[in-house]
């Protein structure tokens, strides 16, 4: 590793830094600026409600909230939950975050899985009823809404063919150290995935015929090197240069993704935490959980970009 | 989503450097354009989809949200043909009108965003320094935040409504054609007839409406194309979750999540919808990839 | 659980003691002719996570569920609502001497045999502890329990005061207590022996002992020596969730599940059959809840709608119903759940109030407005719409829920029937009188909560507002923290309006729904008040229920004469029960106690 890409690398932390500082503190004064608390109800009104604000300090001025709330933070401590009174924060997080990265990646490993594979067949019989029919099937997957496959999933898997499934991956996933089966993953990953491996598809496609009637696949060719061989050493490793470029933002959309998808099958990820907190106003656990998003997108970003350089050795920093 | 057609704006269009007559070009294009066949369904699915919009405003089978006009959660029949829904509403009355709301979010948020976007990036891009500097430095922010998310909290802040939803949606997806616009600008600014045009002491905003932006102003229509979709699916997804424009408004993401909750009911209330949707969808996508082959030729897919 | 008498109880005790013995080992036993299951778990799911199960600030129904299984109070409801002994050994009246003459002063005795989980006796301090604390802690009902006994007041002030040198509230209330502080005692409430506790209330409250039995609240008995390791979150650790109950919890993981084994050697009775109960926490959303439905029908659940979740998804339920081997397992109960429109009628009763006109007098034209508007809602159709006949009733009967002491009786109510001729009339009678009406209700809105079956009710009020009065209501769904407070500052017009009883007596609708605040900050959102109404409630609520029954009804007909609300439905809860599942259910107040259910083999 060089100086200047340890260098790179310093810089790149600093903006992920300096991003999450900004949308803590935004999402923190937005959150705050919702009318009303999670506390009053016709009960709880007047010296009882007042009790439970200064129990959890939420009597005070926002801007002292803050950096109560940020000081903490940086230590890896976010607070408690004022829904679930008391309850520390950053270990229910921490667990929703485990359950999301295993839907993730299931989904991220089909993306690229699928999605290379799915473009490299069609590249290589361009024009005939596969390359067709695999286009087709990747611009269908790039325009159905994931939460219309996650729900046709449910539909056909869990109620047609409830008596071949048994319904099996209609459980939710659970995050008590017994992670979801395959069998219960796929049906998620897939919904989550479909988008994002309808586009690699294209991508690798493109790329693919790119680079096979490039000089250099012709000559290797020529020589008589074998046909798969020639696929797999020399173009598929540069036609896949450019599906990495796009990793970054197809992370973003896996995890965009999975807030619908966890909230129709009822995973306990942080996409549900997300939308839970915001509703019953839990400050302190949306604050949490957008800051996570931010982190996991910032990092997720340098890891694609630190990639790029083991991929194309041409690129340095 | 809005999110992932960044980098191919960004890197496959700023590249375009060919200087061409507008008349031509336009003719060019719409030749191009007539030839490919899906991108000409699509068109026809489309302006059908807008005429029923249309019709929707002053007529559908049944009042959109006239209640137990049939029976609840009852299937598709002969006087309501796409069925009811869980409160025995015609579900064909409220998909007309629903196409209406995808449309106009979907155009609305695309006009928003070609504004901010044209402003930001040919600012960004004409003035570089450091005004290109924050203005992306801010695109990045943007780029490092699932905008999903920044919608969901937009609105929830903001109160659920239509025009809320069309700012939240805007404000998350605006980042894509200002990137593009500041890639363009900054390419066409060297060219010589810009140069020379700020040699004979044109003032600035005469260079950049005058000049540069009809110039760049093919690959922004197909970029902003791609808008009406990304908006249409990000108000469904809103309305989805519960958090999009508010009942009774029958949009399609809040009918097909109506359907959800009767999944194993009567699955045709999550059907329909989905299935316009999705039409929809393919067919901006369709259109999109036409006009990108069409008016903006050296970029291949 | 059915404590009997001591003697009685004694012989309970030993029969169900073997049979309880005889299910916890590996043969089964009989019961009724069906052979108890080896295993006997309880396994189910509520939806929503909760907030706290110290009884001392608990609130919410899912709380009290639970953590009614923990702990007791000197009283219990049977399944008939009934007051019964629980750790006192009878409940006092006049003829037993328990309530004095003059109403002020109540004695009660406590069994000796009783102790907490951790093995400790419970005594007279106990309750003097646990009783003082709840009222300096000010809980959500403390007010409704204590207000009536002298010096709460005195507590609730030296309570509030901010303690110096940054100790918490509870801690603050935990060393005053410790450290015998008087100022932090209700001087009504004394201990003249360890078993013996008296209560001098500063006036007669008919309601005081119906008040006092609440489950889970704050009349129930916690242990000193582990509430003060941990004053906040004692109640979210196994080894400090300590309470009489026959149940104690051994796990605890938020949004995930809580687990419970049965208290050995249990001083009550009917001794617990289920050695364990399993609770998964799930999100309250339709998606998580229509999941745990297919689980249910799997058999990975027992039950569904114990633990205050008796709400389930509408279509989910319409499916059971229709099915032919599902529907005898889906049990409709009842649940004391009113849902009306309030109007805002009075402006100037809450000084935030935001909401003004048009509803707002007691003028001729401002009631027949809310009368037009009342009378134009079919609530037979929207019983038969939005509820499909199955999770709720029409309300006809006036604003206490059906089953109830209070209810009117089925078609009693005049703001309940349908008549869109005459809402019509009304209508135009009302514009006649006040012709600035005309221009006013053109810009109304009514605010509701999102979720259940609100959104479907607000649809059909708008259709029907729509079609009756030719008047279009905007709806407006919020979520759940910004509608409530906003409800009760007064922001909103009309608004969707609704009770869920605590306990069985007319005071606790009237006393916090309406007229001014007696004991606690009340939920008065309509802000209707009178002096006829504030004085006969005063009245009614010193005496004893058979004299104060025809007063609290004087009190529905002039809420009725003067259309303060729109009745809509009574809700009727879901439970989705194996028939494996023995002694499983509700009364229209709680669930059933865990120690009254057995597993049958299955």
């Amino acid at each position: 590793m060089t100086r200047g890409m340890l260098t790179y690398i310093g810089q790149r932390l600093l903006l992920i830094a300096f991003t999450v500082l900004v949308v803590s503190f935004v999402v923190f004064l937005g959150i705050h600026s919702l009318p009303g608390n999670t506390f009053v109800n016709e009960r709880v009104r007047g010296a009882s409600l007042a009790l439970l604000l200064h129990e959890y300090g939420l009597d005070r001025p926002v801007l002292v909230q803050y950096w109560d709330f940020i000081s903490h933070a940086v230590q890896g401590n976010f607070g408690v939950s004022i829904v679930n009174r008391g309850e520390a924060i950053t270990p229910i997080v921490l667990r929703e975050l485990s359950v999301s990265a295993e839907l993730g990646g299931a989904a991220l490993l089909l993306t690229i899985g699928m999605g290379v594979t799915f473009g490299v067949i069609a590249a290589l019989r361009q024009n005939t009823w596969v390359d067709y029919s695999l286009t087709t099937f990747a611009i269908i997957g790039y325009s159905v809404p994931s939460f219309v496959i996650a729900s046709l999933g449910v539909l056909i898997f869990g109620v047609w063919l409830f008596d071949v499934t048994g319904g099996a991956f209609y459980y939710p996933l659970t995050w008590d150290g017994t992670y979801g089966t395959v069998v219960e993953l796929t049906v998620p990953a897939v919904a989550l995935g479909l988008f994002t491996s309808s586009l690699v598809a294209r991508i690798t496609r493109a790329s693919m015929l790119d680079v096979i009637h490039q000089d250099y696949v012709r000559t290797a060719r020529a020589k008589g090197v074998k046909n798969r061989v020639v696929v797999v050493r020399h173009a598929l490793r540069n036609a896949l240069i450019p599906v990495t470029s796009v990793l970054g933002p197809l992370i973003i959309s896996i995890i965009t993704g999975s807030v619908v998808i966890e909230n129709i099958f009822g995973i306990p990820g942080l996409g549900k935490e997300f939308i839970n907190s915001i509703l019953s106003h839990d400050y302190n656990v949306t604050v949490a959980v957008f800051t996570m998003y931010a982190l996991l997108v910032g990092v997720a970003n340098l890891a694609v970009d630190l990639t790029y350089t083991v991929i194309d050795p041409r690129i340095r920093y | 989503m809005a999110v992932v057609a960044a980098p191919r704006a960004d890197q496959e269009f700023a590249s375009s450097t060919l200087v061409r007559e507008q008349a031509s070009l336009w003719r060019d294009g719409l030749r191009r354009l007539r030839r490919n066949r899906l991108a000409l369904i699509s068109a026809v699915y489309l302006i059908l989809l807008g005429l029923v919009a249309i019709v929707a405003l002053f007529w559908t089978p049944y009042p959109t949200s006239a209640i137990g006009v049939a029976q609840i959660y009852s299937g598709p029949s002969g006087s309501h043909l796409l069925g009811a829904d869980e409160l025995g509403r015609d579900l064909l009355s409220r998909l007309m009108a629903g196409a209406q709301i995808s449309l106009s979010v979907g155009l609305l948020s695309a006009a928003i965003v070609l504004g901010i976007g044209v402003v930001v990036g040919l600012t960004a891009g004409y003035f570089r320094g450091w005004v290109d500097g924050i203005i992306s430095t801010v695109i990045n922010i943007f780029y490092g935040i699932p905008a999903l998310l920044v919608a969901l909290l937009m609105v929830t802040v903001l109160g659920r409504s239509f025009t809320n939803v069309v700012i939240a949606i805007s404000a998350t997806v605006w980042m894509d054609v200002a990137r593009l616009v500041r890639g363009q600008t900054l390419s066409l600014r060297e060219r010589e007839y810009v140069e020379a045009a700020r040699a004979s002491g044109a003032r600035s905003g005469k260079i950049l409406f005058g000049h540069i932006l009809p110039n760049a102003l093919g690959p922004i229509i197909v970029a902003v194309t791609f808008v009406i979709p990304s908006a249409i699916l990000f108000e469904a997804f809103l309305s989805y979750l519960g958090v999009g424009i508010p009942p009774p408004t029958p949009t399609w993401g809040a009918i097909a999540s109506e359907g959800v909750q009767a999944l194993r009911l009567s699955p045709h209330i999550l059907l329909f919808p989905s299935i316009a949707l999705s039409l929809t969808l393919l067919a901006f996508n369709f259109l999109g990839d036409g006009l990108r082959d069409a008016f903006d030729p050296r970029q291949k897919r | 659980m059915r404590p009997h008498k001591l003697t009685i109880g004694g012989i309970g005790l030993s029969v169900l003691g073997l049979l309880g013995a005889a299910a916890c080992g590996s043969t089964s036993s009989t019961t009724q002719g069906h052979t108890l299951a080896a295993n006997q778990t309880l396994h189910f799911a509520v939806f929503n996570d909760f907030d706290t199960l110290d009884p001392g600030v608990s609130d919410l129904e899912v709380d009290s569920e639970i953590a009614q299984n923990v702990f007791d109070g000197p009283f219990r409801y049977d399944n008939n609502l009934k007051i019964i002994p629980d750790i006192a050994t009878v409940v006092p009246t006049a003829a037993n001497g328990g309530i004095s003459a003059d109403g002020l002063t109540y004695t009660i005795h406590l069994k000796q045999n009783v102790t907490f989980s951790n093995g400790d006796k419970v005594t007279s301090k106990d309750f003097l502890y646990s009783w003082n604390r709840a009222a300096a802690l000010n809980g959500p009902y403390a007010a409704s329990i204590f207000g009536p006994v002298v010096g709460f007041g005195a507590v609730q002030a030296a309570a509030s005061a901010k303690p110096a040198g940054g100790v918490s509230t509870q801690q603050n209330i935990e060393n005053q207590l410790a450290a015998g502080n008087s100022a932090f005692m209700m001087s009504g409430l004394t201990a003249p022996d360890a078993y013996t506790v008296k209560v001098q209330l500063a006036s007669p409250a008919g309601f005081f002992l119906s008040a006092l039995t609440l489950q889970a609240t704050s009349g129930m008995i916690v242990d000193e020596k582990v509430v003060k390791n941990d004053p906040v979150n004692w109640w979210s650790k196994p080894s400090e969730f300590v309470g009489t109950g026959a149940y104690k919890m051994t796990e605890y993981i938020p949004h995930q599940d809580m687990k419970f084994v049965a208290v050995s050697n249990w001083w009550g009775t009917p001794k617990p059959v289920l050695t364990n109960v399993n609770v998964d926490i799930k999100a309250s959303d339709t998606a998580t809840q229509s999941t745990a439905i297919a689980a249910w029908e799997q058999g990975k659940y027992d039950l569904l709608g114990y633990g205050g979740s008796s709400s389930l998804p509408i279509a989910d339920i319409l499916r059971i119903h229709q099915s032919s081997s599902e529907s005898s397992q889906l049990k409709l109960i009842p649940k004391g759940r009113t849902t009306w429109v309030s109007f805002m009628v009075n402006a100037s009763y809450n000084p935030t109030t935001a909401a003004g006109d048009p509803f707002t007098g007691t003028s001729q034209a401002a009631i027949d407005l809310r009368k037009a508007f009342a009378l134009s809602i079919d609530n037979k159709a929207l019983a038969n719409i939005v509820c499909d006949n199955l999770v709720c009733i029409p309300a006809t009967g006036g604003l206490i829920t059906k089953g109830l002491i209070g209810y009117a009786g089925d078609g009693t109510d005049p703001l309940a029937k349908f008549n869109a001729a005459q809402a019509k009339q009304l209508l135009q009678t009302a514009e006649q009188l006040n012709p600035s009406y005309t221009n006013m209700v053109q810009h109304l809105t009514y605010v509701y909560n999102q979720g259940g079956l609100n959104d479907g009710v607000a649809q059909f009020l708008q259709g029907d507002w729509q079609t009756n009065l030719g008047i279009h209501v905007s709806i407006l769904g919020q979520t759940q923290p910004p509608f409530i407070g906003n409800r009760l500052k007064g922001d909103d017009v009309m608004s969707r309006d609704g009770w869920q009883f605590d306990y069985n007596h007319p005071q606790d609708w009237y006393d916090n729904l309406w007229g001014k605040a007696v004991l606690s900050a009340n939920a008065n959102t309509s802000g209707y008040d009178s002096p006829t109404y504030d004085s006969t409630l005063a009245m009614a609520d010193k005496l004893p229920l058979d004299q104060a029954l025809p007063l609290y009804n004087q009190l529905a007909t002039e809420l009725q004469t003067q259309a303060v609300y729109i009745p809509l439905y009574y809700s009727v809860g879901t439970f989705l029960i194996h028939p494996y599942v023995q002694g499983a259910g509700s009364t229209t107040q709680a669930d059933y106690y865990w120690n009254g259910i057995s597993i049958l083999s299955h």
